[in-house]
C-alpha cells in the first residue's frame, strides 16, 4: 500500500520494535512517582480547557459570584448567544457583555481559506524546491540554498514592516491575497523539512526509473512524491497549525470584516468588551469557538498528528 | 535497523549521499530545476529579500508611511543608542525567551522521560500536545482570565492557602514571568514530543545495557538519554528561539506592553513605534540591530548543531 | 581605471536599488470621496451610551434610508491603537468618536476632515451647545474639527453604608480641603474609611496596612499625561498648568515642584495602605471594585453616572471634588465630538450622519438614555431630568460648571508620543519603579518633541 513507505519513518512503527524490548522501568515506588507527574501534567494541560468550558456557559454578570465553583454558575447559553450576535445590545449588557459580536461563520471561513491556501502553496512549491535542491543537479545551488537558509533565520517582524508597506501600495491590504501571498510560494521550514527527506531516500530508487526513461518531472511525480506522502502529510498538518494561529500578520493587513480571520476576529472581540470590566464568559465563549475546529480534528486524526508532530523533530 | 540511524541523524549540510557536487547536471535537469525552483525563488525574492533590502533602506530614513521617506543617515541609530525604552526592551526580551527557554526545556524532558518510561499510549500523548494546536491568542485569553486578579481560578486557589491575590499580568514585576510561562504551557507539549521521538530512536539495548550494570533511572538519564539526546535538544532550542517571536500575540491580547514598559517585548515596540507612532523609519533601526543580534544568535546555535551532529554519527 | 569604474557601477547600483525602494510607493494621505449614500462605519468607545446611539442610527436610517450605518465599539484602549493601525492601513472608520486629547495630532496630519465650510453652509448654530465646549473642537490650524456632542466633569462617588458606618456625614463628604503637605480633610475621611481585615481604620492605632479589606480611594491607571479622572482636580488647585497654553502647548510643567508634590501625596496614599496598587488596575474597573466593597471611595468622570447608579447592592453618593490651596475647587471638563475621517469614500454621507449626531434628534434620545450630558443646551434640562432619576446629587458635577471651576482638557499635538513618554513614566512613579523627581527628565522628552 502506498503509506508502506512512510512506515519505517513512523515513530509509532519504532515505538512497535522496541516496545516488546521490556525497555521500561521496573515497578516501584518510583514509578507510582512517575505516574503521579504524569497525572499532575495531564491535569494541568486539561484543567484550562475545563475552565474555558465553564466559564463559556456561565452567565457574565453573575461569575463574581461564585468564582471557584467549578460547574457553570447560572448555566446559560447567553455567552454564545452574545458571541453569535443572537443577543440583543440590552440582553448582551445585562450579561456583562457590551453588544459586540464575532461573525462566526465568515471568520471560520476565511480562517480555513487561508490556511488551506497557505498550507497547499507551501507543502506544492515546498516540495518542488525540495526535490530541486536534494535530488538535482544545477549551478549555483548550494549558494541559492545557503539564502534560502539564512532566510530562516530573519526575525519575521523585520520582514513584515516593509511587507505591509508593499501590500499598502500595490492596493492589497484587505484582501486575502494580502495574506495569504507572502506564506504561498516558500518557507524556509517546509524546504528544509522535504529537502532533509529526499535526501534520504536511496538513490536506487530514482535511477530505476531513469533507466526506464523517466525524466526529472515524471520522476518527482511518479516515484519521489509518492514515497513521500507521510512527511507532506506532516509538514500539511504542521503549516496548518501554523496558518491557523498567525495572527500578526493578518491583524496588519487585513482587520477588515470581509476578510478577517478567527484569531483577528477574537482580539477585536476582547477589545470590544467593556474596558475594566471584561466580558469573561463570553470571550471564553468566543475562544472555545475559536478553539472547536482543530480540536475536532485532532479528536479525529489524533494518532496520526501526534505521530507526525514526533516525526518532524528528528528529519 | 537502516532506516533508524537515517532518520535519526538530523542534517543541515547539504552534501547529499545522492548528490555528485562535481557534475552540473544535463540541459535538461536544469531546465527542470529552474522551473521547480522558481516559485520558491519569487516568494525569497519578493517576500525576504526585498524586504529586508527596503527595511534597512527604511532605517536611515524618518517615514510616517503619509510622506516620502527622509534620508536622514544614521540619526535613528544613533537615537537608539540613547533610547532607554529600547534598551528596557531588549531587556524584557531576554528575560522573556530565558524564562521560556528554560521552563520549557525542562518540563518538556520531564515530560518526554515520563512519556518514555512510563507509558507510551497515544492518548496521553495526544493530552501532551493538545495546547499547541490552539491559536496563541486562545491561549492568551484564557490565561488573562485565569490569572486574573479578582476572580481568576488561580487566585481562588491562592486565596485558600492563604496568599493574598497576585496580579499576575499587573504587577510589574510578574508580567514578562507570567507571559512566558503562558507560551510555555501551549508549547510544552510539541517539545516533549519532539524530545520522546528523540529519545525513541535510541536502541533499547544501550539501556539494556545499562540496567546490567545496575544503573538507576537517574543515573540512565544523564549518562544515556541526555548525551544521545543533544541533536535533538539543539533543534528543539533552534524552534523555540524562532517561537519566541509569538510573545507578540500574548502580549498584545493581555497586556499591550504594559504596565508602564513590564512587558514591551522588542516586537511589541517595534509594532508600537511603526503603527501606533508612525515612525516607520525609526521602527526599520530597530528591526534591523534585531536582525543582526538574532543572526549572531543563530550562528552560534548553528555551530551548537553540528557538534551536536558529529556526536551522535 | 579600473577603480574608478567600480566606483562608478556601484553608485549606479546604489541609485538603482534607491529609486526601486521607493519608486512603487505612492505618498499622501488617500483624499477620499464624497459620495453621498452608502454603508458608514461608526466607531465609539463608551459601551454604556452604545444602546442610544444604536437608536440614533436607527431614527437616522429611517429618515435617509440611501444610507446606513454600522457602529463598532471598542474599550479605550485600543480603540486608539485600531485606529492608528486603520489609519496606516487605510481602513480607519468613516466617522468616529473623537477625543480631544488626540484630534490635534489627526488634524495636524490631514487624517481627519475640516468642518467649516459644512457648518457654515449648514448654517449650524456653534452657540447653541454648553459653554466652552465648542471651542473645544478648534484644531492647531483655528479650523473646526467636530460639533460637540456631550460634556463631562469629574465628580466622587462614595459608598453611603460605608460613609455612615465611619461617621463621615454627606455634608463632610461635599466640604472637604485638600492640600499636598497633609492631605487636609481629604486624606483624614480617605484614611478613616480604610478598613484592614480585622475592621481596624486607617487613622486607628493598630491598623494593618497588609491586609486590606476596604481602600478608602480606588485608582483608575497612573493618570498618563493628564491625569484626568485621577490626579488632575487636585494639581490645577494648586495653580499648575499643563503647559504653556490652554491648547497646543509646546512647553510642558511636568517638572513643576507643585506638580511632583501632588504625585508624591497621591503615591503616598498607597504606602499607607489607603488607596491601592498599580497592579489592581489590570482587569477590574472601578465601578466593580466598589460593588465588591473594596472601595469605599473614587474619582470619576460624569459619564459613569449611569454605571454607578446601576451597581447593585451599594447605596452610591456624590460629592464635587476638593477644595485645594487656591480656595477653590477644580475639575477637568471635556467634551465628544465626531470626526470624518479624509480618506472615506463617502464623506457626503458622512457628513450628513455627523450633522445628525450633533443635532436635537440624536442629542433628545441621548439625553433621555441617562448616561451622559449632551452639549445642546436645549436638551439640558431633559438630560438633568433623566440622570436625576438616577437618584445621584448631580449637582456635584453641574455646580462646577455653573460655577466656573472647570478647566479645559488639555489637548497636546503629538499626542502618541506625548501619551507614550507619559504613561510610561507616570506607570513607572506609581509602581515605585521610579521616584516623582524622574518627572522632570520625562517632561524634557516631551519637550523634545516640540523643538
Amino acid at each position: 500500500m502506498a503509506t508502506t513507505a512512510a512506515a519505517p519513518l513512523d515513530t509509532e512503527a519504532l515505538l512497535d520494535r522496541s516496545a516488546g524490548g521490556g525497555g521500561r522501568p521496573r515497578r516501584g515506588p518510583g514509578r507510582i512517582l512517575a505516574w503521579v507527574a504524569l497525572v499532575l501534567i495531564m491535569a494541568a494541560t486539561l484543567f484550562p480547557f475545563l475552565w474555558m468550558i465553564r466559564t463559556a456557559f456561565s452567565n457574565g454578570a453573575a461569575l463574581s459570584t461564585q468564582p471557584a465553583s467549578l460547574l457553570p454558575v447560572e448555566p446559560t447559553l447567553g455567552a454564545f448567544r452574545r458571541v453569535l450576535g443572537l443577543a440583543s445590545t440590552e440582553e448582551a449588557q445585562a450579561q456583562g457583555g457590551s453588544g459586540a459580536a464575532i461573525d462566526f461563520g465568515r471568520y471560520l471561513l476565511n480562517s480555513v481559506l487561508v490556511s488551506v491556501l497557505i498550507t497547499a502553496g507551501q507543502v506544492f512549491f515546498g516540495a518542488l524546491a525540495a526535490y530541486a535542491f536534494a535530488r538535482l543537479r544545477w549551478p549555483g545551488r548550494d549558494t541559492v540554498f545557503f539564502l534560502f537558509l539564512t532566510a530562516l533565520m530573519v526575525p519575521p517582524i523585520f520582514t513584515q514592516l516593509p511587507n505591509f508597506l508593499l501590500m499598502r501600495d500595490l492596493g492589497l491590504l484587505n484582501t486575502y491575497a494580502a495574506i495569504v501571498l507572502p506564506f504561498f510560494f516558500m518557507t524556509p521550514f517546509a524546504i528544509f523539512f522535504l529537502r532533509q527527506f529526499f535526501l534520504g531516500i536511496p538513490h536506487e530508487v530514482e535511477e530505476a526509473a531513469r533507466l526506464d526513461g523517466a525524466g526529472p518531472l515524471r520522476r518527482f511525480f511518479g516515484v519521489i512524491l509518492p514515497m513521500a506522502s507521510g512527511p507532506i502529510t506532516t509538514l500539511a498538518i504542521l503549516q496548518y497549525v501554523q496558518a491557523w494561529s498567525e495572527y500578526f500578520w493578518p491583524l496588519l493587513v487585513a482587520s477588515e470584516e470581509n476578510v478577517r480571520v478567527l484569531t483577528v476576529g477574537l482580539g477585536i472581540f476582547r477589545a470590544q468588551t467593556p474596558q475594566g470590566t471584561p466580558d469573561w464568559s463570553g470571550m471564553m465563549a468566543g475562544t472555545l469557538l475559536a478553539a472547536l475546529p482543530v480540536l475536532l480534528l485532532f479528536a479525529v486524526f489524533s494518532r496520526k498528528i501526534v505521530n507526525s508532530i514526533g516525526f518532524s523533530g528528528v528529519k | 535497523m537502516a532506516t533508524t540511524s537515517r532518520v535519526a541523524r538530523p542534517r543541515l549540510s547539504s552534501t547529499g549521499d545522492a548528490l555528485r557536487p562535481d557534475s552540473n547536471g544535463s540541459t535538461r535537469e536544469r531546465l527542470t530545476a529552474l522551473a521547480f525552483i522558481a516559485p520558491a525563488l519569487l516568494g525569497f525574492a519578493v517576500f525576504y529579500f526585498w524586504p529586508t533590502l527596503r527595511g534597512v533602506y527604511f532605517s536611515f530614513t524618518e517615514y510616517d508611511v503619509f510622506n516620502a521617506p527622509v534620508f536622514v543617515g544614521l540619526d535613528n541609530y544613533r537615537a537608539l543608542f540613547a533610547d532607554a525604552t529600547f534598551g528596557n526592551a531588549m531587556l524584557v526580551t531576554v528575560e522573556y525567551v530565558a524564562i521560556n527557554i528554560i521552563s520549557q526545556t525542562v518540563l518538556a524532558l520531564l515530560i518526554a522521560v515520563l512519556l518514555h518510561r512510563v507509558t507510551r499510549s497515544v492518548f496521553v500523548r495526544s493530552i501532551v500536545v493538545m495546547p499547541y494546536l490552539v491559536a496563541n491568542v486562545v491561549v492568551a485569553l484564557l490565561f488573562y482570565w485565569m490569572l486574573d486578579a479578582q476572580i481568576g481560578i488561580t487566585n481562588q486557589f491562592l486565596g485558600w492557602l492563604g496568599i493574598e491575590p497576585v496580579a499576575f499580568f499587573g504587577d510589574q514585576n510578574l508580567a514578562i514571568p507570567t507571559i512566558a510561562l503562558v507560551n510555555t504551557w501551549r508549547h510544552v507539549g510539541y517539545t516533549a514530543l519532539l524530545l520522546f521521538a528523540g529519545m525513541v530512536m535510541i536502541p533499547h539495548d544501550v539501556y539494556e545495557a545499562g540496567r546490567v550494570d545496575g544503573a538507576s533511572e537517574w543515573k540512565m538519564f544523564w549518562r544515556i538519554t541526555l548525551p544521545l539526546l543533544r541533536p535533538v535538544l539543539a533543534l528543539v532550542l533552534v524552534i523555540t528561539v524562532v517561537g519566541s517571536f509569538q510573545a507578540f500575540d500574548t502580549v498584545a491580547v493581555t497586556t499591550a506592553g504594559g504596565p508602564g514598559d513590564a512587558s514591551r517585548v522588542i516586537q511589541y515596540y517595534i509594532f508600537d513605534l511603526a503603527f501606533q507612532r508612525l515612525q516607520f523609519g525609526y521602527a526599520s533601526a530597530v528591526s534591523v540591530v534585531l536582525f543582526v543580534i538574532l543572526a549572531a544568535v543563530a550562528l552560534v546555535q548553528l555551530k551548537l548543531m553540528r557538534a551536536g551532529e558529529s556526536d551522535v554519527a | 581605471m579600473g577603480t574608478k569604474r567600480r566606483i562608478a557601477r556601484t553608485v549606479a547600483a546604489f541609485t538603482g536599488v534607491t529609486v526601486l525602494l521607493t519608486g512603487c510607493a505612492s505618498y499622501g494621505v488617500d483624499p477620499g470621496g464624497d459620495e453621498n449614500s452608502g454603508e458608514i462605519t461608526y466607531w465609539m468607545w463608551e459601551a454604556a451610551q452604545l444602546p442610544a446611539y444604536q437608536q440614533c442610527a436607527e431614527d437616522f436610517h429611517a429618515a435617509n434610508p440611501d444610507i446606513d450605518v454600522k457602529i463598532e465599539q471598542f474599550g479605550w484602549d485600543d480603540y486608539w491603537n485600531k485606529l492608528f493601525t486603520g489609519f496606516v492601513a487605510n481602513s480607519a472608520p468613516d466617522v468616529f468618536v473623537d477625543h480631544t486629547s488626540r484630534y490635534g495630532e489627526f488634524a495636524s496630519r490631514g487624517l481627519i476632515e475640516p468642518i467649516d465650510d459644512l457648518v457654515a453652509a449648514d448654517g449650524i448654530d456653534v452657540d447653541a451647545y454648553v459653554q466652552g465646549t465648542a471651542e473645544l473642537w478648534i484644531g492647531p490650524d483655528g479650523k473646526r474639527y467636530g460639533l460637540p456632542k456631550d460634556f463631562d466633569t469629574i465628580g466622587i462617588y462614595y459608598n453611603k453604608t460605608m460613609a455612615a458606618d465611619a461617621g463621615v456625614t454627606d455634608e463632610q463628604l461635599k466640604n472637604l480641603t485638600w492640600n499636598p503637605a497633609d492631605g487636609g480633610t481629604y486624606e483624614d475621611v480617605i484614611a478613616h474609611l480604610t478598613v484592614d481585615q480585622n475592621g481596624v481604620r486607617g487613622d486607628e492605632p493598630g491598623f494593618d496596612k497588609s491586609r486590606i479589606q476596604t481602600y478608602g480611594l480606588g485608582i483608575n491607571s497612573s493618570g498618563g499625561p493628564n491625569g484626568q479622572t485621577e490626579w488632575s482636580y487636585l494639581t490645577q488647585t494648586t495653580g499648575w498648568t499643563y503647559m504653556n497654553a490652554r491648547a497646543w502647548g509646546t512647553e510642558f510643567n511636568y517638572d513643576d515642584p507643585r506638580f511632583q508634590e501632588t504625585i508624591a501625596w497621591w503615591r503616598g496614599l498607597i504606602e499607607k495602605g489607603y488607596m491601592p496598587p498599580l497592579s489592581f488596575t489590570e482587569g477590574g474597573s472601578q465601578d466593580q471594585q466598589m460593588q465588591a466593597g473594596k472601595y469605599a471611595m473614587v474619582t470619576e468622570g460624569s459619564w459613569t453616572l449611569a454605571t454607578f447608579a446601576g451597581l447593585e447592592g451599594v447605596d452610591i453618593g456624590l460629592a464635587p471634588t476638593p477644595i485645594g490651596p487656591s480656595g477653590e475647587r477644580a475639575a477637568m471638563q471635556n467634551s465628544l465630538a465626531d470626526t470624518i475621517f479624509t480618506s472615506s469614500p463617502r464623506k457626503g454621507a458622512a457628513w450628513r450622519w455627523v450633522k445628525y449626531l450633533a443635532s436635537a434628534q440624536c442629542q433628545d434620545v441621548v439625553a433621555r438614555s441617562g448616561v451622559v450630558m449632551p452639549a445642546l443646551q436645549s436638551t439640558t434640562e431633559t438630560s438633568k431630568a433623566a440622570l436625576a432619576e438616577t437618584g445621584l446629587d448631580i449637582t456635584a458635577y453641574t455646580d462646577q460648571i455653573d460655577n466656573g471651576t472647570t478647566f479645559p482638557f488639555p489637548a497636546v499635538l503629538n499626542s502618541a508620543e506625548v501619551n507614550a513618554t507619559m504613561v510610561s513614566a507616570m506607570d513607572n512613579v506609581m509602581a515605585f519603579q521610579a521616584d516623582p523627581s524622574s518627572l522632570t527628565a520625562a517632561n524634557e522628552k516631551v519637550d523634545a518633541l516640540f523643538r
